[in-house]
């Protein structure tokens, strides 16, 4: 058995350990996994409450009782139910609900682009280095290791900076980050499936090197991959969230849950709804990809009945 | 055993002039410099202050003679607080953030380890439900809204605790802060342990040592804790240098001298040498930590070999 | 087992922290018997060497180590310092001050030449002083900070240890305003000659002010002890002051309602009409107006933004009734001027022509102004607003009623948020079409904040605003003796820069405290000054009674 994969980005919450555990043996095993998932009612809850949740994100602006950033000068500080604002209103007169609406939108997009950012760049950097193995490898995982030993805050900073406050950048400044854990991961089940038997096969009939990464060894990650993902947006929602409260979230009057929660935060106890909204759908977002994420991990896992 | 620390110290050494070099380029190619703000200087002035601090020279010749000096334990004085070094200044705050650091991972460690074995022992029942929910609550709320509730609830309300300042590192200044920074550990560390639990609990020794009469308490402490401390070190490695450089956030709320605001404030500000010193150390701390966790792994799990 | 771990763990938590719950409220560190007062003070300072000096929160403790040749009194005003009487000549063109005998913490009388070589420090390109400007009306002080005059040229001159001498390029009625800036604190020559830079480190330090350094940590706190050597030692009250870095302002307003601190700085705007509540902690709030402007500036490189009317309908449609009253919660403070009122020798009076008008008028008016300039539904005015991002709500907040006001006059904005050093190199670099700066006055009069439009100012001058006739006001005021004549002058001035729009004033600053009410001699000015040698408890007695190390 070789060294598991060692560290972990921000916010994943998942042990590699565990995630290398669930190697998945075959597609057979989808079936099996899918009837251990829809026995998990904390995951099959969470995935209704996420689904519902993702309807309100893409139809917010059709929904929205008002545009997120009309600014109403006679409703500001308007409290849950007053001048036609169900969930109150900000400093402008902003309608609260409309604008939690539009942050959830973004808070997830930038959850998941970020997350793709991270899978694209981890998977072929990990399966690549896992593949090849040798000298390669040990240059890929140093140069991993290097970009790991930067505090991640500084790195994003920079990013910023450099690249300025553009809505994309924020995504692919966080994701550029976040790649590090899922190159781990992916090299180390990598180096464990070219040993098998399958592997072995196809090489036998000659199918080029990229051939067997592209069609053998990337599908047959897919189960820690997955996992991983559930576990990862959550982890860029909150890492989002701490550079909105450091003032280099999305542009305002653009909002995210983010934005949101740390502006509800300074005003605590005078308008607490300006808090308490933001902060439960933040917590429901987020418990429901950990649920889904934790449900998902016992379902894979074969061992585990 | 000496050739593996050997070896991990001819990587670390390359490892380490990377971060250097990457860190000092990127944070000079920012823009802006660490004498700009609302006034701007006469050119005069601006030259002179470049001068003081030798940052007039071209970079290459800057990073060189940066590179000498950090090899003779010079790192400068702060650009931002000039009254003091960047040796000074870290000297002063690690061993406050490792004192909370420190406090919070034990106590993340302990309770979520209890957790994590209660919700395992029960899997999918009551108490599974409500450690996981509690564990996943703990880690969902961001730390700037954690630490203002407990503050206002603890400290404001009920007035059971000191609600900021150092104290002189009496351990009643220290509680709120420990909490607040240990609350996403107990989720993860709960988390992990549950999985590692179940996992070690469904092995075939310990059907057999069930089998063989063994009490559930002797097992649980015996066997299945050990297996679900494997992935915790991994995890506690790196993860704890993070904590013991200190938290941005708990620093501001509690008033505490650490070091978190400075990987922050020190690269907004672009004070150089300060964001060197700090990102020196946080890689430094990485490295040697991933070792303790590579040799700690290894003595736990007779199946992995130093090499 | 079977989970009773956690249950037992939970208990001993809770068990733990009732036990310490009885020892909650925290008596702040005073020696027995002395009293002391605990103030919050924003960041921690970055030097508490003058010459090096920048921030408010230097300019705090350094006010209470040392005192220059005029000083603050209680309410902020310049009264003699070190010395203790000046002559102007009738050109205003040479000062000469009488030195009153004082002497350091160390027991070194202070003496002319040691303000002959502060000042020569201060300009000394060696020393870097970011702040050396403030010594360029001096005979030769710009051209020694270039390097181009020796040292040694500059117009400061002892004439006996007892008596400076000062000559100026231009009669400069604000010198007093100057000499009372914390980066003409005098520096102990025969300390800052053995110890260089260093000198201003704890164990070196020495002052000749109220106080003395005693104790300096990072983030933690700064500790100063009285000087029994200062001149005036027997009319300080306070036995030690201690300043507390707070950046979490909310969090120094919930140790000020719990007794940890006597004074919180920097409480955020809108938290005041709430601590004002009478339930609340209402006979702590203090505010007042405060030396500062926060303005919009107009890049008139940028097409459109060079046509005077366009400016004028932007900045008439920006409704600073609703921002002051509704966003930074002082209703008084919109800015319908660019230099704030209350300032020293300055009568005031200009105001932008609309300042009466409703702002359904000026909308409509500033609608008819854009269609003159070719801009309507067809063709809107595009711009981009930048600012530069900060940890706090209200920045952003103000940024977006800017946008939503010129939308409703059809104008499209977007924001555009920055880090700060990427903001202000922007503006510097004139990388921007609107941007949102602020000036806070580095001395009470008017040409701190005109002289940011004049055509020579440079960098700062961000919209590059240019008009002979403004230049040519200021530059007659500069020779002005006569404070009501140069006052008139600048008036004129002003109005001029209102009325072309070379910027657009938004709202005044204003300073927001948390003051204990038992708190005496620590009152309202503008400019915050509040030096500690004038303030006193109403309880001191018990509350020396009270302290027990």
């Amino acid at each position: 058995m070789s060294l598991p994969p060692k560290r972990f980005a921000l916010g994943s919450q998942q042990s590699a350990e565990t995630l290398e555990l669930a190697a998945v043996k075959g597609r057979s095993l989808w079936d099996d996994a899918r009837r251990r998932l829809v026995r998990n009612r904390a995951a099959m809850a969470s995935i209704i409450v996420l689904g519902l949740l993702l309807l309100v994100a893409i139809l917010g602006p059709l929904l929205a009782p008002f545009p997120y950033d009309q600014v109403n000068k006679t409703d500001t500080w308007a409290a849950p139910l007053q001048q036609g604002h169900v969930l109150g209103a900000d400093a402008l007169g902003r309608d609260l609900l409309s604008r939690i609406m539009v942050g959830l939108g973004v808070s997830l997009l930038v959850g998941v682009v970020a997350t793709f950012v991270s899978l694209v760049i981890g998977v072929a950097w990990g399966a690549t280095a896992g593949y090849i193995g040798g000298r390669v490898d040990e240059l890929m995982m140093r140069i991993v290791d290097v970009l790991y030993s930067l505090p991640f805050i500084f790195f994003v900073i920079l990013l910023m900076v450099v690249f300025g406050r553009n809505f994309i950048l924020l995504f692919l400044a966080i994701g550029a980050v976040e790649w590090l854990t899922m190159a781990r991961i992916v090299r180390g089940q990598t180096m464990s499936l070219k040993e098998k038997e399958f592997v072995e096969a196809a090489r036998a009939a000659g199918v080029s090197g990229f051939g067997i990464v592209a069609r053998h060894i990337v599908p047959n990650l897919l189960g820690p991959v997955v996992v991983y993902i559930t576990l990862t947006i959550p982890g860029v929602i909150l890492a989002e969230s701490f550079l909105s409260f450091l003032g280099l979230g999305v542009q305002p009057p653009m909002a995210s849950l983010g934005t949101l929660v740390s502006y509800g935060a300074s005003y605590m106890e005078l308008t607490p709804w300006l808090l308490i909204f933001p902060a439960i759908t933040m917590v429901v977002t987020l418990m429901c990809f950990n649920f889904i994420g934790d449900g998902l991990r016992d379902a894979i896992d074969p061992k585990d009945r | 055993m000496l050739r593996f620390l050997l070896r991990r110290l001819a990587i670390a050494v390359p490892t380490l002039f990377l971060v250097v070099t990457l860190s000092f380029f990127m944070m000079r190619l920012a823009p802006g410099n660490p004498f700009q703000g609302d006034r701007k200087l006469t050119p005069e002035i601006e030259k002179a202050v470049n001068a003081k601090y030798g940052l007039d020279k071209p970079l290459a010749v800057q990073y060189v003679k940066y590179l000498g000096d950090v090899i003779h334990g010079d790192f400068g004085p702060s650009l931002k607080y000039r009254d003091k070094t960047v040796v000074e200044i870290i000297g002063q705050g690690l061993p406050k953030s490792l004192t909370l650091g420190g406090c919070a991972l034990l106590l993340g460690t302990v309770l979520g380890m209890a957790m994590g074995t209660a919700a395992a022992l029960r899997q999918n029942r009551g108490a599974d439900y409500l450690a996981t929910t509690v564990a996943i609550v703990g880690v969902c709320i961001p730390t700037f809204v954690t630490a203002p509730v407990l503050v206002l609830i603890f400290g404001s309300r009920l007035g059971w605790l000191p609600i900021a300042g150092w104290g002189n590192g009496a351990p009643r200044y220290l509680i709120l802060p420990v909490i607040v920074m240990a609350l996403p550990l107990v989720a993860i560390i709960a988390r992990l342990t549950r999985a590692g639990m179940i996992e070690v609990l469904r092995s075939n020794y310990v059907r057999t040592a069930r089998a063989k009469g063994l009490s559930e308490s002797a097992i649980v402490l015996r066997h299945a804790l050990r297996g679900a401390v494997l992935p915790l070190v991994s995890f506690l490695g790196p993860a704890s240098a993070g904590m013991m450089t200190g938290s941005l956030i708990v620093e501001q709320v509690f008033n505490l001298p650490g070091l978190g605001k400075n990987f922050v404030m020190s690269a907004s500000q672009r004070d150089y040498t300060l964001v060197m010193g700090v990102v020196i150390l946080y890689a430094t701390l990485i490295l040697v930590m991933n070792l303790v966790a590579d040799m700690i792994y290894a003595l736990l799990d007779p199946r992995v070999k130093l090499s | 087992m079977r989970g009773t771990g956690l249950r037992n763990l939970l208990l001993l938590l809770v068990a733990g922290l009732a036990l310490s719950g009885c020892e909650g409220r925290v008596i702040p560190t005073c020696p027995a018997g002395k009293l002391c007062l605990h103030a919050g003070n924003g960041t921690d300072p970055g030097t508490l060497d003058p010459a090096k000096s920048q921030l408010v929160t230097e300019d705090n403790i350094l006010s209470d180590l040392l005192v220059g040749l005029v000083t603050d009194d209680a309410d902020g005003k310049g009264v003699p310092g070190m010395a203790e009487s000046w002559t102007t000549s009738p050109d205003g063109l040479t000062w000469t001050f009488k030195l009153r005998d004082a002497t350091w913490s160390d027991g070194v009388p202070v003496t002319a030449e040691d303000f002959v070589f502060t000042l020569r420090r201060l300009v000394d390109p060696k020393t870097a002083a970011e702040y050396a400007y403030f010594a360029f009306p001096i005979k030769n002080g710009t051209e020694a900070n270039a390097g181009k005059a020796p040292l040694e040229s500059l117009g400061v001159r002892a004439v006996d240890p007892k008596t400076l001498e000062i000559t100026l390029v231009h009669p400069t009625a604000y010198l007093p305003q100057i000499l009372k800036h914390m980066v003409t604190y005098p520096v102990p020559a025969h300390v800052v000659k053995k110890w260089g830079d260093a000198w201003s480190r704890p164990e070196h330090y020495v002052s000749n002010g109220p106080f003395t350094l005693s104790y300096w940590r990072l983030g933690d706190r700064i500790r100063l002890v009285k000087n029994p050597r200062f001149y005036d030692a027997r009319n300080v009250c306070l036995d030690e002051v201690y300043y507390y870095p707070t950046t979490d302002t909310i969090s120094a307003e919930r140790r000020v309602r719990r007794d940890e601190l006597d004074i919180a700085d920097g409480i955020a705007a809108s938290r005041v009409p709430y601590l004002r509540q009478p339930d609340q902690i209402p006979t702590y709030v203090r505010s007042a107006p405060y030396m500062g402007v926060y303005y919009l500036a107009f890049n008139t490189h940028v097409a459109g933004l060079e046509n005077k009317d366009v400016r004028t309908a932007l900045s008439m449609t920006i409704d600073r009734d609703f921002i002051a009253s509704k966003l930074i919660r002082a209703e008084k403070n919109a800015a319908y001027g660019f230099v704030p009122p209350g300032v020293t020798d300055y009568p005031g009076g200009a105001r932008v022509f609309y300042a009466d008008w409703s702002f359904e008028k000026r909308k409509a008016y500033a609608r008819d102004l854009l269609a003159k300039a070719g801009y309507g539904p067809q063709r809107p005015l595009k711009l981009e607003l930048k600012t530069a991002s900060t940890g706090t709500a209200e920045p952003s907040a103000l940024v977006a009623a800017v946008q939503s006001d010129w939308r409703s006059i059809g104008v499209q904005t977007s924001i555009i948020q920055e880090d700060g050093q990427v903001f202000f190199s922007d503006m510097n670099v004139r990388n921007f079409q609107v941007g949102m700066a602020g000036w806070i006055a580095d001395y009470d009069d008017a040409t701190t904040f005109l002289a940011l439009l004049k055509s020579d100012t440079g960098a700062q001058n961000y919209g590059d605003y240019k008009n002979p006739a403004y230049d040519a006001l200021l530059a007659q005021a500069d020779v002005t003796v006569d404070p009501k004549a140069r006052g008139a002058l600048m008036v004129r001035a002003e109005q001029i820069a209102l009325d072309d729009v070379g910027v657009a004033p938004v709202y005044f600053a204003f300073s927001r405290n948390l003051v204990n009410p038992a708190i005496t001699g620590w009152n309202d000015n503008i400019m915050d000054h509040h030096r500690m040698r004038w303030v006193c408890f109403k309880d001191a007695a018990a509350r020396r009674a009270r302290s027990q190390g």
